[in-house]
């Protein structure tokens, strides 16, 4: 029994992780290639607010958009600024964490700094970015690279302390491999892994903040198509029963947040095993 | 593993506080206690100076024109410069930043660019609302999390483990916004069991006499039990969508503390004690009560101005909602209000928490 369990659990991982990314890929790809069955920027002011039928299948939103060519649509924006976000988060995050891994003064300063600043509420702090640099795209993704950046150096200061430890390390040390290369050939690759489970965690996250602010209309120009903005269109129907239009963009974020998930607990798994 | 159910009544002295029971005396640790009570006070004022300057200089540095926000994008340059005299923009920032700081100490917070409105009133009008909201669903949300947490971790790797961790990945993928909608096609649209997420208190409610600015405390002192009922169940949604949101941090941190504390040697003593498994689970949460409460109070901290969008969509009348507007129209000295409430706030509750910590856990020194 046990036995059985132990050569199914593996198995199991890899099929999240396909599952997670082929899913993934396929909605960016319908989003670029795809051949969209309405324009997703041109309402059609004659069938609003119709429910899912044959003609369309996500139903059509109070301005006669059709609810499914913008929720494939959408994708093609929000998933590219959530990753961006977060690869630049994870630059800058784990750049800043080895350096902070050096048992220095400014180390500590670091670290006390980020607490402060880690305790006002992110979410209304990116709000505030955002908006007080008037509003553009790009800030949303520096909003992500505050919010996101600190976590990474958090993970990567918290494991390479622990590999600095190592004989390795001392070893280099010794032989009189300068500070750098320590950090960037001997620290670097052996946090990779986490870097990585980070990275898809903080993709999804950033995918939230993204869908956050443009629920608010933050960082979005209106006829673009953005979850965030079309579950907000939908807001007001719900109380009047059309459900589908904040249902179906929202259940996208709903599944790609999922597959991001099954993809960091299956590189998790993946990598601890073959770390050890 | 099998354990015998009988019930220890020639146990009682708990067998896990023993075994972590520290090296230092009780007297010595309680000096050492309200030392560290002493410490953190101090430390009060400097970091309360440091979350003004950051507000200040948070709205003061960042690109984007509040006279422009007020007029327009159609203004012409003459109106702007009035308009920015008027709000003392086009003094030095250094002078600015003196004058609000001496302001912030006696309390006064600056006026609204819009409303005129003191910022200070609005602060108290709109915070007792949101600290009601936030305590009711983290209550909540510590009950469903923490029970379900518990459970994961006794159960861990069998089917009840599984289903939570499937419940806690299902509620973390679903943005707060989206779970408030649903619930309210749910509830008032398709079962109207809840009545229409506008405010807080029914039109035929009337508002209870201003005592203390919390609604609920204030329809308690006036007798107005109607009124609490009305605003109770306004209160379902709100505080359900809020607290699905910190469901699933509540029952991971449970999860994986009990899960291990099962495996630990104070467990295995208290069984091996012949102490019932209902026992060795309250064992098992007590050592998992630090980091229970970390989160506990982290949480609180992100949720005070972080409930903004859920608020908004309740039209709960909270300080969330309030500072969300205030953003958007580049409301700066309302801005400005927003963050160091909010960064008081958190303050507030990391210092109650460590406080707390270091008097429940004998494993802590302090000094």
């Amino acid at each position: 029994m046990a036995s059985l369990l132990l050569s199914a659990a593996p198995m199991r991982r890899h099929v999240g992780l396909v599952a997670g990314a082929l899913f993934l890929a396929a909605l960016l790809l319908a989003s670029w290639f795809l051949p969209l069955p309405y324009d997703p920027i041109r309402p059609d002011a004659t069938a609003t607010l119709q429910p899912p039928s044959a003609q369309h299948w996500f139903g059509t939103d109070s301005v006669g958009f059709d609810v499914f060519s913008r929720t494939i649509a959408a994708a093609g924006r929000d998933l590219p600024i959530a990753f961006g976000g977060a690869l630049a988060a994870a630059l800058i995050g784990v750049f800043l964490g080895l350096l902070a891994t050096t048992k220095g003064r400014g180390s500590a300063l670091l670290m006390r700094s980020l607490d402060a600043f880690q305790a006002f509420p992110l979410l209304v702090l990116a709000i505030a970015i955002v908006t007080l640099t008037g509003n553009r795209l790009e800030m949303v993704m520096f909003a992500i690279i505050i919010i996101e950046a600190p976590r990474f150096l958090r993970l990567v200061r918290a494991e390479g302390l622990a590999i600095r430890e190592a004989r390795f390390i001392e070893a280099a040390e010794v032989i009189g491999a300068k500070p750098l290369r320590v950090l960037l050939v001997h620290l670097l690759p052996n946090v990779s892994g986490v870097i990585a489970v980070q990275l898809s965690i903080a993709t999804a996250s950033s995918l939230m903040v993204v869908a956050a602010l443009s629920f608010l209309g933050i960082g979005v120009s209106p006829p673009d198509p953005s979850w965030g903005a079309m579950i907000q269109a939908g807001a007001r129907q719900m109380t009047g029963g059309q459900w589908w239009v904040a249902l179906f963009p929202g259940l996208a974020i709903f599944l790609v947040v999922v597959c991001l998930n099954l993809v960091a607990d299956a590189l998790d798994v993946i990598l601890e095993r073959s770390s050890r | 593993m099998s354990t015998t159910n009988t019930e220890a009544g020639d146990a009682p002295s708990p067998a896990s506080t023993e075994l972590m029971a520290p090296a230092v005396g009780a007297p010595r640790r309680r000096r050492a206690f309200w030392g560290l009570v002493a410490k953190r006070l101090a430390f009060i004022p400097l970091a309360l100076f440091a979350v003004i300057t950051i507000s200040f200089l948070l709205v003061s540095i960042m690109p984007g024109d509040p006279a422009l926000a007020i007029l327009g994008s159609t203004a012409n340059e003459q109106e702007v410069a009035t308009v920015r005299s008027q709000l003392g923009l086009d003094r030095p920032l250094a002078e600015r930043y003196v004058t609000y700081v001496g302001g912030v100490l006696q309390g006064d917070f600056g006026r609204s660019f819009f409303t005129g409105q003191p910022i200070r009133d609005e602060i108290v009008k709109y915070l007792p609302a949101s600290i009601e909201l936030v305590v009711m669903a983290i209550l909540l949300a510590a009950l469903v999390g923490i029970s379900i947490g518990t459970l994961a971790g006794y159960c861990r790797g069998r089917a009840p483990d599984k289903a939570v961790r499937v419940v806690i990945a299902g509620l973390e993928a679903i943005p707060g916004f989206l779970a408030g909608l649903l619930l309210i096609f749910a509830f008032f649209y398709l079962w109207r069991l809840v009545p229409s997420p506008t405010g807080r208190l029914g039109i035929v409610n009337i508002y209870p006499p201003t005592v203390t600015h919390f609604l609920l405390i204030d329809l308690i002192l006036a007798g107005d039990w109607n009124g609490l009922r009305s605003t109770l169940h306004r209160s379902m949604l709100p505080v359900l969508t809020l607290a699905l949101a910190a469901i699933p941090l509540f029952a991971k941190i449970t999860r994986t503390t009990v899960g291990g504390a099962m495996g630990s040697k104070q467990i295995q003593y208290a069984r091996a004690c012949g102490l019932s498994e209902w026992r060795v689970v309250q064992y098992a949460l007590l050592q998992a009560r630090t980091p229970i409460l970390t989160y506990t109070a982290m949480l609180f901290g992100a949720m005070v101005g972080g409930s903004a969008i859920i608020e908004t969509i309740f039209s709960w009348q909270g300080l969330g909602q309030w500072g969300l507007k205030a953003i958007v129209a580049l409301d700066i000295p309302a801005i400005q209000g927003f963050v160091i409430v909010t960064g008081f706030c958190t303050m507030l509750v990391y210092l109650v928490l460590d406080l707390v910590v270091a008097a429940l856990d004998p494993r802590i020194q302090h000094g």
